[in-house]
């Protein structure tokens, strides 16, 4: 049995690192966004009109307290808050999403599809969140 | 039993590594390991899941396969609990993305259905080798 789950786990190795080696200019092997596609609070205020911000926080959150002009963009309500993102989105506006805190996934995975799904260039995770924006509001 | 849970996995595998990137968040999301590790992961698990299926099905190392799979179910379980407890809003990323609306609740009843036909599947594979000496059953 332990030669037989060796041999297994040995195994496995072979397509993950054919795989790993397709993939390795498209993944960000030491942080979950490469710094290239996040953007601090103070740089995203700079580009005022030309930003627009997304806030990928659930429902309940969004509506207690936003960014101002801040469009609501979750991953539960995806398909109904799209076509709304949408009407207001041009290709030459930088799309800045962000969730709760620095720690958290959301807005990754929301810059995530809008980058495959809708095809938007332009997107950033704002470092920090909504968490840093209230601190930087201060 | 073998081909149900041998291509269970099979199908949880193959989902996961068509989206290394979405499993990579999703492992990312029990903040247990630092991301360098679990972006490995994503890519190296899914493979092994579906080896362990396939190894099943085609009833080929299925002795070690059954345990890997054991392994990795448990660990998975108790992950799932201590995030739980933890407060992290957790998507289990079972199944990619699909599994995302699985309550908390349906996941641990899935998981616990899945290990609860593993052990009776080790269990069964090493009962008609008890004839053999118990050390040939281990390193065979």
């Amino acid at each position: 049995m332990l030669k037989q789950t060796v041999a297994l786990i040995l195994l496995a190795f072979l397509p993950a690192i054919g795989e790993a080696i397709y993939y390795r200019h498209k993944v960000s092997w030491q942080s979950p966004v490469p710094a290239s596609e996040t953007v601090t609070v103070d740089l995203a205020r700079s580009w005022g009109d030309n930003a627009i911000w997304i806030d990928a926080r659930p429902d309940n959150e969004f509506e207690r307290d936003h960014v101002p002009g801040a469009i609501q963009l979750n991953e539960d309500r995806w398909n109904d808050l799209l076509g709304p993102f949408l009407a207001t989105w041009s290709p030459e506006k930088k799309v800045v999403v962000y969730c709760s805190t620095q720690s958290c996934n959301l807005a990754i995975e929301v810059a995530q599809r809008l980058r495959n799904e809708a095809q938007i260039k332009y997107v950033f995770v704002l470092q920090g969140g909504w968490e840093e924006w209230l601190k930087k509001k201060r | 039993m073998e081909f149900i849970v041998g291509g269970l996995f099979i199908y949880a595998g193959i989902l996961k590594a068509l989206d290394p990137m979405r499993f990579a968040v999703d492992i990312d999301n029990y903040k247990t390991v630092p991301w360098f590790i679990g972006v490995r992961l994503a890519f190296y698990l899914p493979w092994l899941e579906v080896l362990c299926g396939l190894a099943l099905i085609t009833r080929r190392l299925c002795l070690g396969g059954l345990l890997i799979l054991v392994v990795l179910t448990s660990i998975f379980i108790a992950a799932s609990i201590v995030a739980k407890a933890r407060g992290l809003d957790i998507t289990c990323g079972c199944f990619g993305h699909a599994s995302k609306y699985l309550s908390f609740a349906g996941h641990l009843a899935l998981d616990f259905a899945i290990l609860a036909a593993l052990l009776v599947l080790i269990f069964s594979a090493l009962q008609p080798s008890e004839v053999l000496p118990r050390q040939s059953v281990l390193f065979r």
